[in-house]
């Protein structure tokens, strides 16, 4: 309930209360003065009642006197004539209006009687009769249920010899006329004690109700006294009459009704309630109109806050009221508004980059999902990187860098056509291509690559970006824009890493998929266990075509899974850091397998495989050292192969390892030669005795006239630098024949021998070990 | 008019063998106030003293100024009664008196024919034409008989020794309330014998009770 309402109410209430309490006291003090003016009114009209009855009394006794006087009625009394006085009485008892009529003789026995024969009886009012004699005697006596005046004169003839009596009704319409007569108050009843202080009614007035019932035990009121009638109050009270001392008492009672003195205050109540109606009607709808007036806009506002609490900011309520609820109307609507613009605001950053104003990586992760959310039938994202920006960075700060991302972002806004572009890292864009297919996402690629393939330009300044992209198809590569970002930045990696620019996503080259991780517990766990075993593919001496060497390749077979191949787990295990132990344990068995073979003959030099990772092990020398002398295997028989890749890593860390293996006695050799970014001024630095030729440019060294070029000028200048040259990948005879014809030293591949358990590798050495053994092979 | 208890002496003044004694006789109302007009009746049970009979008389009852003249006349059995108006207005003169009754209608200065009461009784004479006209007729044949003065005194002066019945009557005596005789010894001295009458009020327009006069 609002303040207002509740105000309003408690001026209402106040002023019914008020109202109430006044109705109340001048109620009272109406009633109070209407029973004081009753009862004057009763003790006036009592005195009133009494004097008028005998009044009456002496008019009647008048009357009866008067016939009384009659001659011809004392004459016939005294003559004792029966019939004439009984007809003479019923003549003059209708002339004075009584209804009965006696002759009493002086002894008291009634002589004639007009109504009934009584005749002989006594008369039984005998102290009226004996007052007649001094003074017409009159008395209001009870006679069966009526009231009586009974008057009583002598006759004189012309002494006195009879009585007369005459009994005339005191009745309803004499009462009634008295009451008119006189202005007596409202009610007036005779009535008579009919034994034992219980008064019963014997003749009313004009009133309406009978209070002769009503009077209770206290008997006759002869003080003023309030009585309940029929529901109606009165005030009562009653005089005794002039009564003959043998008739049952008989009084008249006064009755002052409360309820006629008060019905003219009746309108005026009425006006009055109708009055503290009407306020209440008009306080009840002015507070209700006011409540509402101020509720409502009220309410409106209290849900325009509710909305504005959920996010909605769409125009809070109006109101055009200038009061404090417009105001506050007013002041809501400014509130949402500033709301909503520093949300908006907020969300922007939130989203956004703010170099290149393109929605970052959150943002687009968000629109993607809430776009795969409909389940489009296909679609691309493609991942922008600058290979080159990092170095642009270090070399020429952030705020050129910044100005690049947003010369390349304002390059890219046009693709947003097709979907979404974004900034997904410091270096990297993502463009996400609605319902794009492999095809097209490549193309799209390509057009990115040409647009951003432009230099950067600025002042003097000319650089270039080297983008390269990878691509994440949905839904093949993911159904959530989490997967999708993520894988196409795994194809990225791979783009940059590799010459064509543009990459797809390969399952199987994901270095991060989840199984990976399993893996490499699997690894650790078959490294413990000793469940790897080392294969060595032999390598041919073409001077004397005699195994002479051989590489020792690690071979898995996973417990659940089956052959794992080394292109899958070594990547992974020198991501993870695993490598090291795999290098080890791949060393301490080969230097243990060249051991064996030296003690029972077999002169084989076995190659192991470094990885990167292994040259930033300084403890590998000491190591390898170790094992060496723990097997009593000499130097030579050791050799250590490398990537060019692995020793352009960290030239200088690398280089001191390095030296320290060459120093122990073990040869080095350069594994893949060709393909990399080496080169020979390069690895003059290096304590390096061996080259492999990449299988690059074995596997068509028959057939392609460049390949062969290169072929002989590396073996060529190999040789005249110092090295030793193995070709790998030799798999056909007109390669096998080209490299011993070019002076190769070693040659390797499927065409000599696979990579053999020592077992079958001491077997072949068995039966010969050299090239006759391959002649039906070949 | 209270002369009449010195003629009734002087008519009962007979001669008794026994010395003469005075009875007194008071009669009061029952206020205690003396009572005129009373009537006493004296008849002696010894058989002595009867009276001396006389010859019957006619006694004359004026109308004065609408009124009965005397109040109370005391009759022989035998006497007679002669209503005489004297005023200028027409009487009507009537008893229903079981002793005699009679009515006549008497011009201005006529007279009634005389009436004989031959026998003893009260009877009560009025005027139907005034209403408060009213005399009465004692007629008694006991030997003594006296009417008490205003001072509601009679006396008795020649009763000789004896017992005696005497009865007490007076107009205005309240119906029912007849005295009874009483019994009176007259010997030595003077008796004196007290009735006191419970009466009405006295009619008589002029008696002074104003009560009445509208009677």
């Amino acid at each position: 309930m609002s303040f207002r309402l509740r105000l309003a109410l408690l001026f209402v209430a106040t002023l019914v209360a008020v109202q109430v309490f006044t109705a109340a006291l001048v109620y009272s003090v109406a009633r109070r003065a209407l029973i004081a003016e009753g009862e004057r009114q009763l003790g006036v009209g009592a005195a009133a009642v009494a004097r008028q009855l005998d009044d009456i009394s002496t008019r009647v006794a008048d009357n009866v006197q008067i016939l009384s006087l009659d001659f011809a009625l004392r004459t016939a009394i005294a003559q004792n004539d029966q019939d004439t006085v009984l007809s003479a009485l019923r003549n003059h008892g209708r002339r004075i209006g009584a209804e009965r009529m006696l002759l009493i003789g002086l002894d008291g026995v009634i002589r004639s009687d007009t109504t009934s024969a009584a005749k002989g009886a006594s008369f039984p009012f005998p102290d009226l009769a004996d007052a007649a004699l001094d003074h017409p005697a009159a008395a209001v006596v009870a006679m069966g249920g009526k009231a009586y005046w009974m008057v009583v004169v002598p006759v004189y003839a012309p002494k006195a010899i009879a009585l007369i009596a005459a009994g005339i009704p005191v009745d309803d319409a004499l009462l009634a006329r008295l009451q008119r007569l006189s202005a007596l108050p409202n009610t007036l009843e005779l009535v008579t004690d009919s034994g034992g202080g219980h008064w019963v009614g014997i003749a009313h007035g004009d009133g309406a109700a009978a209070i002769a019932p009503r009077l209770g035990n206290p008997g006759l009121p002869l003080q003023p006294t309030l009585v309940d009638a029929d529901s109606r109050e009165y005030v009562v009270l009653a005089t005794r009459l002039k009564e003959s001392e043998r008739s049952a008492p008989v009084a008249a009672v006064l009755g002052y009704s409360l309820d006629d003195a008060l019905r003219p205050y009746r309108t005026v109540a009425i006006a009055w309630a109708s009055l503290v109606a009407l306020g209440l009607f008009v306080g009840l709808v002015g507070a209700l109109l006011i409540a509402r007036g101020v509720a409502r806009p009220i309410e409106k506002l209290a849900a325009a806050a509710h909305r504005i609490a959920s996010g909605d900011y769409a125009a809070a309520a109006t109101a055009n009221k200038y009061d404090e609820v417009g105001q506050l109307a007013s002041a809501l609507a400014g509130m949402t508004f500033a709301i909503a613009e520093r949300e908006e605001r907020i969300r922007y950053q939130a989203e956004h980059d703010a170099v290149t104003a393109l929605p970052n990586r959150q943002a687009a992760e968000t629109t993607i999902q809430h776009t795969l959310a409909s389940r489009p039938s296909a679609g691309a994202l493609l991942m922008i990187g600058l290979a080159r920006l990092p170095e642009i960075i270090q070399t020429m700060g952030h705020s050129i860098s910044d100005r690049l991302m947003s010369d390349a972002a304002t390059r890219l806004r046009p693709f947003a056509a097709r979907g979404i572009v974004a900034r997904a890292t410091d270096t990297q864009f993502a463009l996400w291509l609605d319902g794009a297919g492999k095809a097209d996402a490549i193309g799209v690629a390509f057009r990115v690559l040409d647009v951003l393939g432009v230099p950067y330009q600025e002042s003097d300044l000319t650089i270039d970006t080297e983008p390269a992209i990878g691509i994440a198809l949905y839904p093949v590569h993911g159904d959530e824009a989490s997967a999708l970002l993520r894988r196409a930045e795994i194809a990225l990696i791979a783009a940059l890493g590799a010459e064509d620019p543009v990459a797809v996503y390969d399952t199987a080259t994901d270095p991060h998929r989840p199984e990976r991780l399993t893996l490499m517990t699997d690894l650790r766990e078959a490294l413990d266990r000793d469940q790897l075993r080392l294969h060595y593919q032999p390598k041919l001496r073409l001077a004397d075509e005699r195994i002479d060497g051989v590489e020792a390749l690690v071979r898995w077979n996973h417990a659940q899974r089956g052959p794992v191949s080394p292109d899958t787990f070594i990547p992974l295990a020198e991501r993870t850091g695993n490598i090291r132990r795999l290098t080890r344990w791949a060393l301490a068995t080969a230097i243990a397998q060249a051991h064996d073979w030296e003690a029972r003959g077999h002169a084989l030099r076995i190659a192991v495989n470094l990885s990167a990772r292994d040259l930033d092990d300084s403890d590998l020398p000491m190591r390898i050292a170790d094992l060496l002398s723990l097997h009593r295997v000499a130097p030579r028989n050791i050799v250590l192969e490398l990537t060019e890749s692995a020793v352009m890593g960290e030239p200088e860390t690398a280089i001191q390892v390095l030296r320290r293996l060459a120093d122990l006695g073990v040869d080095l050799a350069i594994d893949d030669f060709g393909v990399g970014q080496s080169s020979f001024a390069y690895l003059r630095r290096l304590p390096v005795r061996e080259i492999k030729i990449d299988r690059f440019f074995t596997q068509k060294l028959g057939e392609d006239v460049g390949d062969r070029t290169v072929v002989r000028s590396i073996v060529e200048l190999g040789h005249r630098l110092g090295y030793r040259v193995t070709a790998e990948g030799v798999e056909t005879r007109a390669a096998f024949e080209f490299l011993r014809e070019v002076g190769c030293d070693h040659a390797q591949g499927y065409y000599i021998a696979k990579a053999l358990e020592p077992v079958t590798l001491e077997a072949m050495l068995a039966r010969g070990g050299g090239m006759e053994h391959f002649g039906a092979r070949a | 008019m209270h002369f009449g208890h010195a003629v009734a002496a002087a008519l009962f003044a007979v001669a008794a063998s026994a010395p003469a004694i005075e009875v007194d006789v008071i009669v009061r109302d029952s206020g205690g106030n003396p009572a005129g007009d009373a009537v006493i009746s004296v008849r002696g049970t010894t058989g002595t003293g009867t009276g001396t009979p006389s010859v019957a008389q006619t006694h004359v009852i004026d109308q004065r100024n609408e009124t009965f003249v005397p109040y109370v006349e005391v009759f022989r059995p035998g006497d007679s009664v002669v209503f005489r108006n004297s005023d200028r207005t027409r009487h009507h003169v009537y008893s229903f008196a079981p002793a005699k009754s009679f009515e006549f209608v008497i011009p201005p200065g006529n007279s009634s024919p005389p009436v004989v009461l031959d026998r003893d009784g009260e009877i009560a004479v009025g005027c139907n034409i005034h209403d408060r006209m009213i005399t009465h007729l004692y007629v008694s044949d006991a030997p003594w008989v006296a009417k008490s003065d205003a001072q509601g005194h009679a006396t008795f002066a020649d009763l000789p020794a004896g017992h005696y019945q005497m009865r007490a009557w007076h107009p205005q005596l309240r119906p029912g309330k007849q005295q009874p005789d009483r019994a009176v010894d007259v010997g030595d001295g003077t008796t004196t014998v007290t009735f006191e009458l419970p009466l009405l009020p006295d009619p008589r327009p002029d008696a002074g009770d104003r009560e009445h006069t509208r009677y």
